[in-house]
């Protein structure tokens, strides 16, 4: 439980910190700009509407503050109000409009018919200044919007008193409610369209990046030798650095090749001249010795040049990982075969995977291949068998005859590498060096061991990657 | 047998001219791959060795121009890389059989051989007709187990005709069996050797193989194994 909670924390860290995505990152950041800049924007909005509110409620009590001092008279200077005022909310006994009146003093001299059952504790201090606006609370802690105007009728300083209308905060209160539901709605909704745009933008973008990532799969898979133009500019001097480099390396392996290919003639067929001098000497009774002296250095030498000039060429690319069908250079590869030891009428049989793609270079494989394949042709009574499996993430690749197999205590020296280059049998060495080589380069393995057909099976482990 | 040499390194071309020679073959030996055109057009050729770096055209396109002109003479290349990239191109360009450089003779001769009894649908190195028993290997003939004494131009022909069992045989193909491309000929001497060959069957196990093609050339009328 621990180590798979472990794994887990480490493959988040590994997640957070190197490999992750650029398209997460990205996401992730926006995301998050989005989100702190609507935390701003929701204090803003708020505060925006709930004063706006405020001023409509402050001027709608004004209005109603102004209809209670039209309708106030001074008669024998006492303040009389008539029976029925014309703003008739203030006359309903549940209305929420509430009317009052105090003179300098801070007495209630009046009050509203609506206002009759409320207790509230508000004591006017009469200020001479013209109008306030503030809250209050009743006993039973219902919280009002007060609006309080300081008027003298008459213009008597004895007749100053305070017009006060009220109303209770509730509505407001679920108006503003209200509001900040339908903001949070809003917000979150916009936050989450806006993400999804995020998203299928980036996706859109990154399209161009996928394009390059599935032409250079083209490239190694040999289906292409280069990317193509067709990349938004921001990308084409990436991709146009990258396919000098391609080409140059091309150009450099192409000619490297060409140039080993040109060495090997220009020094084996000499060599073969030598070997047919040599070959006439021998004939001659006298010069039989050193002539068979000579010609066994002409073997050693031009064994020499032909693995080293084979193991120059075979190095692995830098620069892509190739990738090579395997049944389709096999195939080729068999009809050679078949072609040479066509009197043996080998059967071969394949038990490949529908494309399976071995990850090397075509040349190397082709060497690897060929050398395992013509032991086995050469060695067989008349049947091969190539297989190739996965095997937890490696390539397996089996090449088995039905000859006469090799010893066990033969076999480590046989894997050796170079183990006969030197040997008794010229001739035989070089292809297994070779394919050692080849595969020490790939960092691949090759095991030798008795095939179920009854001759040798030759083993080769991959890494897949 | 009419062998075709293509290499343009002098030396190597002459070891190879003189080593088939010995053995019994005639041997036309070019320096490129224009002049294996022009003989491999003019003269009926069994065999022929090719050099895949031959400057100018290629081996490669060599083969491939030989095979697209109707040529079905087994081919040998001679590879310098020895790699299976060149190996896989020449066969798949119409090549039998390689032989990466330097080479023992004995090794090329062998595989050659393997050629010629490969084309002439004889796999055996020997070919029978009744009694009469030809060694491919030692070139050497028999009629019930004794040797039968033919000189070398009377064994090439009898070798052709047994190969070439039950077909009719022109006299200029017998011709070219005998002498390469620039040699000076004489029309009469294929029908002295075959009279010479029919003599010496008929003394030896009283055998007429040999019937003459009015107008077209020879038989060999024994069936062959």
């Amino acid at each position: 439980m621990s180590r798979r909670w472990r794994r887990l924390q480490a493959r988040v860290r590994h997640q957070l910190t190197g490999a992750m995505s650029l398209r997460l990152r990205l996401m992730l950041g926006a995301a998050s700009l989005a989100v702190l800049f609507m935390l701003a924007l929701l204090p803003a909005l708020q505060g925006a509407f709930s004063l706006s509110f405020e001023k409509v409620i402050e001027q709608r009590l004004a209005a109603d503050a102004s209809t209670l001092i039209s309708a106030a008279q001074i008669e024998d200077g006492q303040l009389q109000m008539p029976e029925r005022l014309p703003d008739e909310e203030f006359d309903l006994p549940d209305a929420q409009l509430l009317g009052f009146i105090y003179d300098r003093r801070g007495e209630l001299v009046w009050h509203s018919r609506s206002a009759a059952d409320e207790r509230i504790d508000y004591r006017p201090r009469y200020e001479g200044r013209t109008s306030e606006f503030l809250r209050t609370r009743d006993a039973a802690g219902v919280e009002y919007f007060v609006y309080d105007v300081e008027l003298q009728l008459a213009g008597s300083r004895a007749n100053a008193f305070s017009f006060v209308t009220m109303q209770p905060t509730s509505e407001y209160l679920s108006l503003f409610g209200e509001f900040r539901r339908q903001l949070y709605v809003w917000l979150g909704s916009g936050l989450l369209v806006l993400l999804v745009l995020l998203w299928l933008g980036l996706t859109w973008g990154f399209r161009t990046l996928k394009r390059v990532s599935a032409e250079l799969d083209q490239v190694e898979a040999g289906q292409r030798d280069r990317l193509s133009d067709d990349h938004p500019h921001e990308l084409l001097r990436l991709t146009r650095s990258l396919n000098r480099l391609l080409d140059s390396e091309r150009r450099q392996r192409e000619q490297y090749r060409n140039s080993l290919g040109d060495l090997a003639h220009s020094l084996k067929t000499p060599l073969s001249v030598l070997q047919g001098v040599g070959e006439t000497l021998a004939a001659q009774a006298r010069s039989r010795e050193q002539a068979q002296v000579m010609q066994a250095q002409i073997e050693r030498m031009s064994q020499q040049i032909g693995y080293q000039l084979q193991r120059a060429s075979l190095g692995k690319s830098g620069l892509v990982r190739h990738r090579v069908q395997l049944r389709p250079l096999l195939s080729s590869l068999c009809s050679t075969l078949d072609k040479v030891y066509r009197d043996k009428h080998v059967e071969v049989e394949m038990q490949l995977p529908e494309h399976c793609l071995v990850p090397m270079e075509q040349g190397a494989l082709m060497e690897l291949l060929g050398n395992l394949l013509e032991n086995a042709y050469r060695l067989c009574l008349g049947q091969i068998r190539i297989s190739a499996r996965n095997s937890e993430g490696d390539l397996l690749l089996g090449i088995e005859d039905d000859g006469p197999g090799v010893p066990v205590d033969q076999r480590a020296r046989i894997i050796r590498r170079g183990e006969r280059l030197d040997g008794q049998h010229p001739g035989q060495g070089i292809g297994l060096a070779v394919v050692k080589d080849i595969l020490d380069s790939y960092g691949g393995e090759l095991s030798l061991g008795e095939s179920a057909l009854g001759g040798a099976i030759f083993q080769i482990r991959l890494r897949a990657d | 047998m009419k062998v075709l040499v293509v290499e343009d390194e002098a030396l190597l071309r002459h070891h190879l001219q003189t080593r088939l020679g010995e053995s019994g073959h005639i041997v036309d030996a070019v320096p490129n791959a224009e002049e294996a055109l022009y003989q491999t057009h003019e003269f009926n050729h069994d065999l022929a060795v090719i050099d895949l770096g031959l400057p100018g055209i290629s081996g490669l396109d060599l083969i491939r121009q030989l095979r697209s002109h109707g040529k079905t003479f087994p081919i040998l290349i001679l590879t310098a890389r020895g790699n299976w990239q060149d190996k896989v191109e020449g066969l798949a360009a119409g090549a039998d059989d390689y032989v990466v450089k330097p080479f023992q003779f004995e090794e090329l001769e062998a595989r050659l051989n393997a050629l010629l009894r490969r084309s002439s649908g004889f796999t055996q190195a020997t070919i029978e007709a009744g009694p009469l028993l030809l060694d491919l290997n030692r070139k050497q003939a028999t009629t019930n187990g004794e040797p039968l004494a033919l000189t070398a131009y009377e064994y090439r022909i009898l070798e052709y005709l047994m190969r070439h069992q039950q077909q009719v045989v022109a006299k200029d193909r017998l011709m070219e069996q005998l002498y390469s491309g620039d040699e000076e000929r004489d029309p009469n001497v294929i029908e002295v050797l075959v009279g010479r060959l029919r003599r010496k069957l008929e003394a030896q196990c009283a055998m007429k193989p040999i019937e003459t093609v009015r107008g077209l050339g020879y038989l060999f009328t024994e069936r062959c194994r």
